[in-house]
């Protein structure tokens, strides 16, 4: 078990700073998604806590020992690249065996340990293959497995998930999850994709502009997101960012698929707006209610989330370019629905979430 | 908590890693500066300075000398047209080795290679068999039309030096137009097609923005190996055709013009480093276009339709001009082995000129016996191959350092260094190298008696390009991921280097070895200047008697040469692709 805490990490790649004064901190035994959009230096960061890239400035602790200048063979550290890239030449077993055997064992204990981490990842039955013979998914197992094998003080993880098809997915996630809780290995694990902390993280850390932005827990992180780009990274439904804002009598959020009243003064720089699909109402009738916002969509998608709940995915009529998703029953669904595939939805502005 | 073996280890993986950049560049360094700049600041000297002081007089001489003009135009010209008519018949021909899949095409495509790694001597000798005055092509024309003028005449003429060239760098289109052609996508060609685009429409607007950097690179070293092209020009173009390294040739050991000689070769070298400049970088566009794109294009098997005619008459026309090329290309290659057993007179074994490499006779004109020219061929080539890997190794390590390189993602001082200092030596014709060595060390003890050393050294000279590219593009294979995960597994430099990178490379290490092999089988421009007393290859004997009556001997010693490059070409493919870029 060990604890990694990264400080004041800067780097710069051809004159652009991509990584700067970042702090983030792992606890032990933890499991941390770094959660960011392409390009924005996960996969630097990573490399970094590997030793495979220098920082320009910053030092790397794992739990009170700094690593920084050590080199990676030294850092005891399992890195699982995006692409896998097991050794072509060499069959899984000798993947597995090539980090066991740079530590000088036993040959039993050598076996010993490959049994113990192919039973533990389930791929016993593929000792034999060559990578080539391998699908994606037992692909990225054996990966896995080889770092794993040399029992790291740290597992970090590039996208993991994203060379594998649809269906093994969540399987998968949910193997890595089961194998770092039973060996209790500290993890990073890097994605762009919201749903992949949602499933396995204990905590998620939302990376841009080269800065840690926003640490919590998946849940809190997701109500209480502290801007509009992190709630987008999240990949949060219903979001839309503030084009401008109006303080005359009352202050108006412009947006661009309504206007938003505000009751009272805004302390704080609001970035966007979020209105979650469970408090939108559904109705065939127009609305007279000043209190409320009412907009005209037509049905674009229905989506059964279960045999009575629907989510449905709406376009605006006056804007055609906007969707919006809205959770109803199907009864209230059946029954709101007009001929012309029109229906109108309403809101209190007040349960609009400001981000 | 950290392993102190593990350490330990890292600290010795620091400390070795260092030395061998260091040992790199001092061995490379002072090779090259020992063996090359030294040499070439002696042509400098040459050029800019009459023995007292500085002038500019030689160079001033030299580009308004009438003669030095009217070579230097034909340098270009007939480099030039060498290039299109390569360029003419090498595309189309490319095109169908990567359209059309065949049994043995792999096979076929090699021995059309034969001819780029020919000996020139070999090449010309085959030339003088199949196309000269008595030579089987004419000798069939009077055969037929009982006319008795030939039909075709090589020496003294433009287009003698012209097929010549064509025969010689042919191939270079051929494969190098290959990964052009596959580069576009069929699926691109459907969808143009789906979208109403003409062929004319498809093949400018997306057939030819995507192959066109590769055949501006193919076209560029054709250009460049017919600009400095030596032995068939001195030859066959007499006295009435000279390039500027035949005349630098002639300038230095006919005339004894060292200053003359020294400034053309100079200019020759500017020229040559403009033209090596803009080959790299059309070089390198090739290489970004290539990135990244997966190898989805098919080749077809070859049938004919029974509805489709047009289709038929296409492929048909294909093969008839694949046919012809190969009887192009293989026919002086087989009119040696024959000539060597054409007896030269009546009641001459068939045998005679193999019986003569065991005797002495012709020791008077040859300097040795022909037994010891090959000999002394096989001993240059192997003592080449062995130099040049461990420098091209050396080198690639410096070049591919991933310790240093991927910190900082900079391209370190040490690469950058390297990667500059080596465009000079690749620019350097072969008349070149030798005159500066022959420059700077004619008075020493070890020219006068082991000139063999500086044989092989210009040899290593010549063939370090070619060897160290062919281990670079086995390196560039390796993903850098690869060798990144095994660094983290814990795995000392030396053990990733034995496990993942030397499987990896080792292939190229063959090949590139088997190529500074050949190529110093072969060499004659350099080794024909330095030569001296019984230090001759069979390159230099054959030479010495292209010019009699009896072809028997000199073919003889030809096919030997022929042999021993099929042998190494099948080697080559055998344990990888042939590199002919530099």
């Amino acid at each position: 078990m060990a604890k990694l805490s990264m400080k004041k990490i800067s780097m710069k790649y051809e004159k652009k700073l991509i990584l700067e004064d970042l702090d983030l901190e792992i606890k032990h035994g933890e499991l941390l998604v770094l959660l960011g959009e392409s390009g924005c230096g996960k996969t630097t960061l990573l490399k970094i806590v590997a030793g495979i890239i220098q920082p320009e400035q910053g030092t790397i602790y794992v739990n009170d020992t700094e690593i920084s200048n050590l080199s990676p063979q030294v850092r005891q550290i399992g890195y699982v690249p995006q692409a896998q890239v097991l050794f072509p030449h060499m069959k899984v077993k000798q993947n597995i065996t090539f980090g066991l055997e740079a530590r000088k064992l036993t040959k039993e204990t050598i076996e010993e340990k490959i049994n113990w981490i192919a039973d533990l990842v389930e791929i016993s039955d593929l000792l034999d293959r060559y990578p080539r013979e391998l699908s994606g998914g037992q692909k990225q197992r054996v990966a896995l497995a080889r770092a794993m094998a040399i029992e790291p003080h740290l597992l970090l993880l590039d996208e993991p998930l994203s060379s594998i098809d649809a269906t093994g997915r969540e399987a998968l996630a949910l193997t890595i999850r089961r194998i770092q809780k039973e060996t209790s290995t500290t993890t990073l694990y890097v994605t762009h994709n919201g749903d992949e902390a949602r499933l396995i993280s204990d905590r998620v850390a939302v990376i841009y502009d080269g800065k840690i932005q926003q640490v919590g827990k998946v849940l809190d992180v997701e109500q209480h997101p502290k801007n509009y780009l992190i709630a987008k990274i999240l990949g949060s439904p219903n979001i839309w960012p503030i084009l401008y804002t109006k303080k005359k009598e009352k202050t108006k959020l412009f947006t661009s698929i309504c206007d938003i009243p505000l009751q009272g003064e805004i302390s704080s720089k609001i970035t966007g707006v979020k209105i979650p699909p469970s408090i939108i109402s559904i109705s065939k009738d127009r609305i007279e209610d000043p209190n409320l916002v009412v907009l005209k969509c037509y049905v674009k998608t229905v989506i059964e989330k279960s045999e009575n709940e629907y989510r449905l995915i709406l376009d605006l009529k006056d804007n055609p370019s906007e969707y919006i998703k809205v959770d109803c029953s199907r009864s209230e669904y059946e029954k709101n629905l007009n001929e012309n595939n029109e229906i109108n939805i309403y809101f209190s502005p007040l349960e609009v979430i400001l981000l | 908590m950290f392993s102190t073996t593990l350490k330990k280890r890292a600290k010795a993986d620091s400390i070795l890693n260092k030395s061998i950049i260091i040992l790199v560049i001092l061995a490379f360094g002072s090779f090259l500066i020992l063996f090359f700049y030294a040499p070439l600041s002696k042509i400098f000297q040459f050029a800019f300075s009459d023995g007292n002081q500085f002038t500019f007089s030689f160079i001033i001489e030299t580009i308004t000398d009438p003669l030095n003009i009217s070579f230097l135009l034909f340098t270009f010209a007939q480099a030039l047209l060498s290039m299109l008519i390569c360029l003419i018949l090498g595309i189309p021909a490319g095109y169908f080795f990567a359209k059309y899949d065949f049994r043995g095409k792999k096979l076929l495509l090699s021995l059309m290679t034969i001819p780029f790694v020919l000996p020139a001597i070999v090449v010309l000798l085959g030339f003088i068999v199949t196309y000269g005055e008595s030579g089987w092509v004419n000798s069939i024309w009077t055969g037929l039309t009982g006319i008795d003028s030939p039909i075709i005449e090589i020496f003294g003429t433009f287009e003698g030096i012209l097929i010549a060239h064509v025969f010689y760098n042919l191939s270079v289109i051929i494969r190098m137009s290959i990964p052009a052609w596959k580069s576009v996508d069929t699926e691109q060609i459907n969808v143009a097609k789906s979208l109403g685009a003409s062929n004319w429409l498809i093949l400018r607007k997306i057939i030819f923005p995507q192959i066109v950097n590769y055949l501006v690179s193919a076209a560029l070293l054709v250009f460049v190996y017919t600009f400095n092209s030596f032995a068939i020009v001195l030859y066959l173009g007499e006295i009435k055709f000279q390039t500027l390294e035949v005349r630098i040739y002639k300038l230095m050991k006919a005339s004894l013009d060292f200053n003359g000689g020294a400034t053309l070769a100079l200019i020759q070298l500017i020229l040559n480093t403009a033209i090596i400049i803009l080959y790299l970088f059309f070089e390198s566009r090739t290489r970004q276009m290539a990135e990244g794109k997966e190898s989805i294009f098919k080749s077809e098997k070859i049938s004919l339709s029974k509805k489709n005619w047009k289709k038929n008459i296409n492929i048909s026309f294909f093969i008839l001009f694949i046919l012809a090329l190969m009887i192009f290309t293989f026919s002086p290659i087989v009119a040696i082995v024959l000539e060597s057993f054409q007896p030269y007179a009546d009641g001459i074994s068939p045998f005679w000129g193999y019986q003569q490499l065991f005797s002495n006779e012709y020791m008077p004109l040859l300097g040795n016996s022909p037994l010891r020219l090959l000999l002394n061929t096989l001993l240059f080539a192997s003592l080449t191959t062995i130099l040049t890997l461990i420098l091209s190794v050396l080198l690639v390590f410096v070049l591919r350092n991933r310790y240093q390189s991927l910190k900082k993602y900079k391209i370190s001082f040490s690469e950058n260094f390297v990667s500059y200092i080596i465009i000079l030596p690749m620019a350097t014709s072969s008349i070149t190298l030798a005159i500066g060595m022959f420059l700077l060390f004619n008075n020493s003890i070890i020219y006068l008696e082991f000139v063999w050393v500086f044989i092989v050294l210009t040899h290593v000279l010549i063939s370090i390009p070619f060897a160290s590219r062919s281990i670079l593009s086995a390196y560039n294979r390796i993903d850098i991921e690869m060798l990144n995960v095994a660094s983290t597994l814990g795995a000392s430099r030396f053990r990733i280097f034995a496990k993942i990178e030397l499987p990896y490379i080792y292939r190229g290490i063959i090949v590139g070895g088997i190529f500074a092999f050949a190529i110093s089988l072969g060499e004659f421009a350099a080794t024909n200047f330095l030569v001296r007393g019984e230090y001759g290859t069979l390159s230099i004997g054959i030479s010495k008697l292209i010019k009699t009556q009896t072809l028997q001997l000199p073919a003889t010693m030809a096919s030997i040469l022929v042999i021993i490059t099929i042998i190494c070409f099948l080697v080559i493919q055998k344990f990888g692709d042939i590199e002919l870029k530099v």
